[in-house]
């Protein structure tokens, strides 16, 4: 089958070809068309088509990730949208959880106040309550309902959310006054909390539903309009997304619910870490992806991706309760300035050079010194292969800048000022991945750090040594892996309820019911997409807490009907898990599951790395040059004028091996094998590069 | 106090630790307490920790100097060396690796008695070289009436004191003690958990802490700490500094009552003294010590608060910037001053149970005492009390309450450039609210309103923030307990920004009209049926209403916050009810004529 992944990201739109018959694998890299995405993501698509000689009708399959959805909340330019809720709680989305983000601080602003999803005169309450048993205790006025529909008219909002107290447990009130807002104003994109985001926990549903119709009228019409440039270009109307999950949707789906794609940016790199990892044989994953301004860190144990909790789920200040891959980003990346600040301290970031004015060494009118002028001072990233959009490196004024803003402050030399940049910035990342590994019960040197981006085999040498991880594994392409990224994913959709269930004493027969509905739900969306029932797959979840207790864990759940031997591994699975997460479990409290879940997966045959062409273990035949470069021969150390060896990427058959220290390049990425290290080619072109256990040598300064 | 955080162990010469390490151990150092703070909420029970993250959590040297510590709520940091020092005082030479250790003796450094702390020493190579520590709040410590209690004689009737108490000695877990606390308050099961989350919390502060100096060595550790402090110190005094040396009087204040002889108000006097880099805050001239439990602890509660307040005017996150992190150095140039024997300083063995509405006050006139000197980083009055409820019950089967303690939110006052933030946790408290849906799923309440109250918020350039009102449905009956004040002294403007609004307590009982209550409940039964409703006040004003942006006017007035007629008088704003749009000519004309 012939496909196509088109990942867009602030700088690049990565365009992935692949022919998993005739094994063509084709990279394109075009420039991002922020205005209209579709614009750099057809463009992508007619290069790639033509560079393999293939028409895009000819094409089977297009997958999609888009930042379209994220941008519209972070910049801020959504649709104005009006809000139909209980009466007594217009202001639930102003209050929020009413906790300032910062402590030490009058001075902050709350950016859900500041800059509202839903302005207080369009958030309209009506009359309606249902009780926490789902009772009904005060009927819906639905001539009010049709009242604020009209008067939201009047106001011409361009999307309402509909959001009742309790609707998870009886959705007859927000169906209803869904069906009236259709009655009243044909064509209205219209969102409501039971279904957007069926758990319980008001402020955070509300939100995730303003957040859906803030975002829907955009991404629905961006969706649409490309829908439209691929059906003129033969590749068919419907086409799938990335969502923050990690699994695909359909288009349809994607524009009824838009806020699924929040976040899926950075998925897509773990997705291919994952991928990657198993070909070479190591399935748990640690994935590190330094861009510009940011490093995302995602963990995979056994090639799982994990969900983040749903408390935890945010986009910029906004509540959003959807599933979504536990990625972290840090503001941590090539474009984070270094500098002494007033009170003496050495800093790296979170501040970014971003792309304009950018680093020093790019001559683009940055004056601050960024990790990457550090990395371009010690050698690392060479002028002679630098070709990212045409910049000639300057390393002389990167150099200056290194000695004139830190080294002369701090009175130490050039290199040992250019490697503190580089050591502060990874240790941010080594603080990030611990906390999405060790502080989750789940020890790194148990894991394979895989970078992706540019950037991140600048790094991974060192952040692996740190962590104790023994295995680096550098993909083919680290420089598109969002695309593969998206080739490896099946279609998923999670649908939840929140049940309350006590496991000791509630009915299993309601439980299996609740259960039944939600699968039942799932075959018919999956049916919809067109997917056979032979690849359809159902996982269960649960999310459970010791009764009395505020924070649920998910875990995952038999299948199979709902008996005293499936609520008792029910319970064990919670305990382990609690166990893993905080060190104890209770001994005789009772276990509650709040929430539960079911995620179908619809398989997609997905992307599997191919072999590439083998050779002897001498990389002679791909060696470049060499190159003088600073370099610690062990890790605290100060940095030594090294000569080693530069490797050409693209030359490197399988079965080279390569010892540290040296450099591997390719178009748009660099690799450090450091000292003491050794890198082997693997069969699918992989670079494994074993990194020697160095505790001891860590110790001191 | 000796700058060196070690035990008096030598230095090897502060500030020689290279930059980068120091880097380095300084993030381990925030992330270790941000941590800890994490496993204490997500495992605890009672909904003041898990929902409200009323809790601290963070690393210590010997002696209680704080290394880092959490930043979960303003109340418990910096909280956590008072009562270090009160352990220290029964235990110290008595530390073994796997001791347990439960305080809260408001007398010797708790923040108040349900405040709990559990701590574990830290030792490197069998020498003790710290504790890892943290702070929460339980639901229930057996005192004279559930959740809070007011109304009592002194500091044993509040509730069952643990001064240094170890739950484990050596690793080996004293079961009795466990058994003798949990008998005796009204919430065991809540409490249980709880304080096995601080346990959870403390452990891994230890396994963290011990990890970090394995690796980089102890000196190394210690002198990265020492240049930390050094460097917060010295960020904080360079603010200082730059002020003119002075003693600056904060208008006078005034608390409701003590909640016994209720109406009695009692005066607040707040002066800052600037000399040099130090600053004093001095509360000479407060109210005498009462005989309710409306007393606060000097050094559990006068002395973080002091801290918060200077800290957040001098060096506030928003606008500072580069992060100055929370610990020791910031203490340093900051000392607080109040009589013995006053309500910021009892004598032992006055109850202290409520503190919150007083020391709240403080960084509230710390604000108002600084303004003229610090027009730009100041803010108006702010709703500088607490407004919490708790509503208790006895649980099916009578062996347990429940407990719902809710902390009101309250709002900000006007700001240089800003409106004040609306319905949020003010200056002191940070805490979360409870979603309506959870409260209602546990316990026997129906909420009926959570909104903005419907009062014109404090009229000004930049206006005062907006409390809110929120009403409950009582479906059994429930004991009933606040802790409440600024019924009498409003949130004051600023710089011709009006006052806030005072906040209020109603009940409905049998259909009866409303019956409004004193700022402080306390031991009382209402019945099924009634219904409770609590006002939080609204900030003060910043500046001349008539500076206010006619299209910020029309924006309130859209969104329901002021009529057409209130912004024609407060504002000299002319809006045509037709169009809604500014009648600019008029606007001037009421502007220029009135103005």
């Amino acid at each position: 089958m012939k496909r196509v992944a088109v990942d867009v990201g602030g700088t690049f739109t990565d365009v992935m070809y692949w022919d998993d018959e005739s094994g063509v694998i084709h990279i394109v890299k075009v420039s991002s068309t922020p205005r209209d995405q579709g614009v750099g993501v057809m463009d992508g698509l007619r290069q790639a088509c033509a560079a393999v000689g293939v028409g895009s009708e000819e094409l089977e399959m297009f997958v999609h990730g888009t930042t379209a959805a994220t941008n519209a909340v972070l910049e801020h330019r959504g649709a104005t949208v009006g809000l139909i809720t209980t009466e007594g709680f217009r202001d639930i989305l102003h209050i929020g959880r009413k906790k300032r983000p910062l402590n030490f601080s009058s001075q902050q602003d709350l950016p859900w106040q500041t800059q509202p999803l839903v302005r207080r005169r369009h958030r309209i309450p009506v009359r309606e309550r249902i009780r926490a048993d789902g009772s009904v205790e005060v009927p819906l006025d639905e001539d009010a309902v049709r009242a604020a529909v009209r008067r939201l008219r009047a106001e011409e909002v361009d999307a309402i959310a509909v959001c009742f107290l309790f609707s998870v447990l009886n959705d007859a009130h927000e169906r209803r006054a869904v069906e009236i807002v259709a009655e009243e104003w044909p064509g209205m994109f219209v969102s409501a909390s039971y279904a957007v985001a069926p758990r319980y926990r008001e402020y955070e549903r509300f939100s995730t539903t303003a957040l859906n119709a803030f975002v829907g009228p955009e991404v629905g019409g961006y969706i649409e309009r490309l829908g439209r440039m691929l059906g003129a270009a033969g590749v068919g109307d419907h086409f799938h997304l990335m969502t923050s999950a990690g699994g695909m949707a359909t288009d349809r789906s994607a524009a009824r619910e838009p806020v699924t794609l929040l976040m899926s940016g950075v998925v897509a790199g773990l997705r291919a870490g994952c991928e990657i990892g198993r070909a070479s044989g190591y399935p748990s994953v640690i994935t590190l992806d330094v861009g510009g301004t940011s490093a995302d860190v995602g963990v995979a144990p056994a090639g799982e991706v994990r969900l983040k909790h749903l408390l935890d789920t945010r986009i910029g200040g906004y509540a959003a309760m959807i599933p979504m891959a536990d990625v972290e980003t840090i503001g941590a990346g090539g474009g984070s300035i270094a500098q002494i600040d007033e009170g003496g301290m050495f800093r790296v970031g979170p501040e970014s050079a971003g792309a304009l004015p950018g680093p020093v060494a790019y001559g683009r009118g940055g004056r601050r010194p960024t990790a990457t002028d550090a990395m371009v001072t010690l050698g690392w990233i060479r002028p002679a292969s630098f070709s990212a959009g045409g910049i000639a490196l300057d390393r002389e004024a990167a150099r200056a800048t290194i000695e004139s803003e830190l080294a002369g402050p701090l009175g130490e030399s050039v290199e040992f000022a250019a490697m503190g940049v580089f050591e502060i910035l990874s240790q941010a990342m080594v603080e990030a991945i611990g906390v999405q590994s060790i502080r989750k019960g789940y020890h790194p040197a148990e894991f394979a750090l895989v970078p992706l981006g540019g950037a991140g085999g600048l790094f991974a040498w060192r952040i692996a040594q740190e962590l104790e991880i023994p295995t680096v594994v550098v993909p083919r392409h680290p420089g598109v892996s969002a695309a593969m990224g998206l080739l490896t994913c099946d279609l998923q959709y999670e649908l939840a309820k929140t049940v309350w269930f006590a496991a000791a004493g509630g009915d299993p027969g309601q439980l299996g019911a609740a259960y039944a509905e939600l699968e039942r739900a799932a075959r018919a969306q999956l049916q919809e997409d067109g997917l056979d029932a032979d690849r359809v797959r159902l996982v269960r979840t649960a999310d459970c807490r010791y009764e009395g207790q505020g924070y649920e864990l998910r875990v995952s759940v038999p299948d199979g009907a709902i008996d005293a031997a499936w609520i008792a591994t029910a319970r064990e699975r919670f305990e382990a898990a609690h166990e893993r997460t905080y060190t104890h479990r209770f001994a005789d409290a009772r276990v509650q599951l709040v929430n539960i879940g079911v995620t179908a997966i619809g398989e997609l045959q997905s992307y599997r790395a191919a072999p590439i062409t083998s050779g002897a273990a001498d990389p002679a035949a791909a060696l470049l040059t060499t190159a003088s470069l600073f370099l610690p021969r062990q890790v605290g150390r100060e940095p030594v004028a090294v000569e080693a060896p530069v490797y050409d990427r693209d030359r490197l058959l399988a079965g080279n091996e390569i010892a540290g220290p040296a450099l591997v390049e390719q178009a748009d990425a660099t690799t450090i094998v450091g000292f003491g290290q050794c890198a082997l080619v693997d069969a699918y072109g992989h670079l494994v590069i074993a990194v020697a256990p160095t505790a001891e040598a860590s110790k001191g300064g | 106090m000796p700058a060196d955080p070690g035990s008096g162990a030598p230095s090897t010469g502060a500030e020689a630790v290279n930059p980068i390490t120091l880097r380095v151990i300084g993030g381990s150092l925030s992330s270790i307490a941000r941590e800890m703070a994490e496993v204490l909420y997500r495992m605890a029970y009672s909904n003041i920790i898990r929902e409200s993250e009323d809790l601290g959590a963070g690393i210590f040297d010997i002696d209680g100097r704080e290394l880092c510590e959490s930043e979960s709520t303003p109340m418990h940091i910096g909280s956590i060396p008072g009562y270090i020092r009160g352990v220290n005082r029964r235990l110290a030479g008595t530390y073994q690796p796997g001791d347990v250790i439960l305080h809260n003796h408001p007398y010797h450094g708790a923040s108040h008695s349900p405040d709990y702390c559990v701590l574990m020493p830290v030792f490197a190579e069998a020498e003790h070289i710290g504790f890892s520590a943290c702070t929460g709040h339980v639901l229930d410590i057996g005192g004279a009436y559930p959740g809070v209690s007011l109304d009592v004689v002194d500091v044993w009737a509040e509730g069952k004191l643990f001064d240094g108490m170890k739950l484990y000695a050596g690793g080996v877990r004293n079961d009795d003690l466990f058994q003798h606390m949990l008998d005796n308050v009204r919430t065991p099961g809540p409490n249980a958990g709880d304080v096995e989350a601080m346990i959870a919390s403390c452990r891994l502060g230890v396994r963290r802490y011990e990890a970090l100096v394995r690796k980089y060595g102890l000196a190394t550790v210690r002198d990265a700490i020492t240049h930390w402090m050094n460097y917060s110190e010295r960020r904080l005094r360079q603010q200082i500094e730059a002020l003119p040396d002075g003693t600056y009087r904060a208008p006078s204040g005034f608390l409701d009552d003590d909640g016994k002889r209720v109406g009695v108000p009692l005066p607040i006097e707040l002066a800052v003294t600037v000399s040099g880099s130090d600053v004093t805050v001095d509360l000479t001239g407060s109210a005498e010590q009462v005989e309710s439990a409306f007393n606060v602890p000097f050094e559990g509660s006068v002395i973080p608060t002091v801290n918060f307040a200077i800290r957040t005017l001098f060096l506030d996150e928003d606008t500072t910037a580069q992060y100055v992190p929370q610990n020791e150095g910031i203490f340093r140039p900051i000392h607080a001053v109040a009589p013995l024997g006053s309500i910021f300083n009892p004598r032992f063995p006055a109850s202290c149970f409520m503190r919150f509405p007083q020391i709240n006050r403080i960084p509230d006139l710390v604000n108002l005492a600084l303004a003229e000197l610090l027009p730009d980083k100041v803010v108006a009055g702010c709703s500088a009390a607490i407004h919490s409820v708790v509503y208790s019950g006895l649980l099916e089967g009578g062996e347990e309450y429940w407990v719902y303690i809710e902390v009101g939110e309250g709002s900000y006052g006007g700001r240089p450039g800003k409106d004040g933030m609306d319905s949020v946790d003010c200056l002191m408290a940070n805490t979360r609210n409870n979603p309506i849906e959870e409260i209602e799923l546990r316990h026997p309440l129906v909420c009926e309103r959570y909104e903005l109250r419907d009062d014109p918020p404090a009229a000004g350039q930049w206006r005062g923030g907006i409390g809110s009102v929120r009403r409950w449905r009582l479906l059994e009956p429930t004991f009933m307990a606040t802790e409440g004040d600024q019924r009498s002294d409003p949130p004051k403007g600023l710089f011709g920004g009006h006052d806030g609004l005072p906040g209020s307590l109603r009940r409905w009982h049998g259909g009866a009209e409303c019956e409004p209550q004193p700022s402080k409940v306390t031991n009382v039964r209402w019945a099924a049926g009634d219904v409770v409703e609590l006002t939080l006040p609204s900030g003060g004003g910043y500046g001349p209403p008539r500076a206010r942006a006619p299209e910020a006017v029309l924006a309130d007035v859209r969104d329901d916050l002021y009529t057409v007629a209130q912004a024609r008088d407060l504002f000299g704003v002319a809006i045509d009810p037709q169009t809604m749009r500014v009648d600019a000519a008029a606007t001037s004309a009421l502007r220029g004529e009135e103005g």
